[in-house]
């Protein structure tokens, strides 16, 4: 039986909490620990998350029992062409027994909210999306109402984009934390998948209570430190893919204060440390700079067969910089 | 059904009752027969369809019906429910209807003062959403979603959908002005598409000859209860076991549709999910058993795997849907036989 936390303290039960969720997730889902170890840290250091991979490869799957792992409200939003702002953030609808317009509050009032499919939303509906990621606050015909807390939206994007899809901009893709490809599991990892359909149908346990990951984050915030050995590196990291030969445009200031955020939550959450080193870094460089370089047209097309919008070549360009920045 | 001896063929001519629960896999096996029977004797030609809509009932998937008009799917799927004594529901696509049309919507009463909640179609245990892709996207995925979680949020009030619960969605093959197209990741929630075409010239002589005797009046006599329904679904999820042989033989077929040269998009994990359910459902109510063989495998993969590819254009730059099919037919055969030979 697992207990719940309701309260967090220290560093040391940081890592405990990830560790319980990654396995809490892994009875349900084969091959997502890093994933779900991203996710976590994403939540606590108050990043969103992009998930991007052809359909089923357990985007949707891996974002419900997340959420439902660490006991937080989750709303799924299915992203259309015909979508409006309002199908989001909710209206002011008219009462006639109280005489007043009452706010219906649309599906981002939750702790996790799912957008599957961002890119087939038009540009004002993700835009408005964007701000409530932004600014964990929703503004309706000049009313604000600040969002529950904690609050992350994982959006999921099929990489074969398909007629009647709006690309989200540089910009837009700045305001996600990690861009985490998934791809299609390995073999043996997919019988194990379909094993698991087999026989009677579980309950994801909740391991955490809402209110023990407000505390954690500000552990992480507060408690975590970071050399200025670390920090001079993470800088050159960022403005090392502004020189690369295939890109029109390097990763922004933005990308910067992402990479710091995440480190930090690298280092509780894996480390179980108070500290940051070169390491965490480098653990989660490729993950937050991936989604942030434009590539020139001629490096989207790599000569590999499967490498979609050159992902293969964005992998090694950057593990190859990294290696080679000098601490 | 009670076990009378006799063979099904000739079941719903004789008296019995209605069945109020299923205990084993044979029974589920028996009221298939009997339900295939009572159906086949209003429409013909169309038995292999009636059994692919028991096994998705009977393993919680939807279906897609794509067929020319007029080959009697909606009829089908009337009739369908009836024998198996469920709420039906039929909707009518329109490029203006609306989600709300589908899920109800909150309605104020002035005599009360209050919002109240008007149930819209998506409350039956089948729903028939003819011609799916004449709805704008956003109706799609309401309905889309519904299938998934089987419950419904309007207004922030989520209300559980009855169960057992199954979409009948039907496909105009034809693509017409004012139609949207389907999503990958859409067609992907469907557990399989089951092709209509107009029935042989024999058949369709029988048809006539029947809807002339019994008129468009129809008075199916149900056969088995919702709740019995709900047992053999459990039945079937917790009782049919899956070798490891057989897991591997799935996950394979699944896998090498991704290394096709022909193919731009393959079967997606939920395929493999699909495929194993199919399975499952056939090896108990046509093989009456409960482990799954390979020929289950075998007699569901086009089913199941058919809407799921996405070819590379070949040939003609407008291919009509017919050659479409016949390829993908195609492809699928020479999967199963590079995997299971």
């Amino acid at each position: 039986m697992i207990k719940t936390i309701d309260s967090i303290k220290t560093i040391a039960e940081i890592k405990q909490i990830a560790d319980e969720v990654v396995g809490e997730v892994s009875k349900y889902l084969v091959g997502v620990e890093n994933n779900t170890h991203s996710l976590i840290t994403a939540l606590l250091v108050g990043g969103h998350v992009l998930l991007e991979g052809v359909p089923g490869t357990a985007k949707t799957s891996l974002a419900t029992i997340f959420a439902e792992s660490l006991g937080l409200s989750m709303r799924r939003i299915q992203a259309t062409p015909d979508m409006m702002p309002a199908d989001i953030t909710g209206t002011r609808i008219y009462n006639p027994k109280s005489m007043e317009f009452e706010f219906r509050p649309g599906p981002i009032f939750a702790n996790v909210v799912l957008m599957d499919e961002i890119n087939r939303a038009p540009p004002k509906t993700q835009a408005a999306l964007l701000e409530c990621m932004q600014e964990t606050q929703v503004t309706v015909d000049g009313i604000t109402s600040r969002l529950q807390q904690p609050f992350m939206v994982i959006a999921t994007k099929n990489p074969i984009e398909t007629e009647g899809t709006f690309p989200l901009s540089a910009v837009q893709l700045d305001r996600f934390m990690f861009r985490l490809l998934l791809d299609y599991r390995e073999k043996k990892e997919e019988v194990e998948m379909l094993r698991r359909k087999l026989g009677k149908k579980q309950k994801v346990q909740a391991v955490v209570k809402a209110s023990a990951l407000i505390s954690a984050a500000n552990v992480i915030r507060s408690d975590v430190k970071m050399s200025d050995e670390v920090l001079d590196y993470m800088v050159k990291v960022v403005r090392k893919t502004r020189g690369f030969p295939q890109v029109v445009l390097g990763a922004s200031p933005t990308a910067s204060v992402a990479l710091l955020n995440a480190a930090k939550g690298y280092a509780a959450l894996f480390g179980g440390r108070d500290y940051v080193t070169i390491e965490d870094v480098k653990a989660v460089a490729f993950d937050v700079l991936n989604h942030r370089i434009v590539l020139k047209q001629e490096a989207m097309y790599s000569p590999e067969e499967k490498d979609i919008s050159g992902i293969q070549q964005l992998k090694s360009m950057l593990s190859s910089s990294i290696e080679s920045i000098k601490v | 059904m009670v076990d009378s001896g006799s063979d099904a063929s000739g079941s719903q001519k004789q008296g019995e009752s209605l069945i109020e629960d299923i205990r084993s896999i044979s029974e589920i096996k028996k009221i298939t027969e009997a339900i295939e029977s009572q159906v086949g004797s209003y429409v013909v030609g169309w038995e292999g369809i009636t059994k692919s809509l028991i096994i998705a009932l009977l393993t919680g998937g939807h279906v897609l019906l794509e067929g020319v008009p007029g080959t009697a799917k909606t009829y089908l799927a009337k009739l369908f429910s009836d024998s198996l004594s469920l709420t039906f529901k039929r909707i009518q696509s329109t490029p203006d209807l609306m989600p709300a049309d589908i899920t109800g919507s909150h309605i104020f009463n002035p005599k009360s003062m209050e919002f109240e909640f008007r149930p819209g179609p998506i409350f039956a245990n089948v729903v028939l959403m003819d011609e799916i892709n004449r709805a704008p996207p956003k109706t799609q995925a309401a309905l889309l979603e519904c299938m998934q979680e089987t419950q419904v949020t309007v207004d922030g009030i989520t209300s559980r959908l009855q169960q057992p619960f199954m979409v009948i969605a039907t496909k105009n093959p034809i693509e017409f002005a004012g139609t949207y197209q389907m999503p990958v990741a859409q067609l992907d929630r469907f557990m399989s598409r089951l092709i209509m075409n107009y029935p042989p010239r024999g058949a369709w002589v029988e048809v006539l000859k029947r809807k002339n005797d019994r008129g468009e009046v129809v008075n199916v006599k149900p056969l088995v209860k919702a709740s019995a329904l709900i047992s053999a679904r459990e039945l079937i999820q917790e009782k049919v076991k899956v070798s490891d042989d057989i897991l591997d033989q799935i996950t394979e077929l699944v896998r090498s549709t991704r290394k096709l040269p022909q193919a731009v998009l393959g079967a997606s994990a939920t395929a493999a999910v699909s495929l194993l359910m199919a399975s499952k459902g056939y090896a108990a109510t046509v093989g009456g058993r409960d482990y799954v063989i390979r020929d289950d495998v075998k007699a569901v993969v086009f089913d199941t795997l058919n809407h799921r590819l996405m070819l590379r254009q070949e040939g003609p730059s407008t291919p009509s849907e017919e050659y479409g099919l016949v390829r993908v037919r195609g492809i699928i055969e020479q999967t199963v036989n590079a995997v299971t030979s």
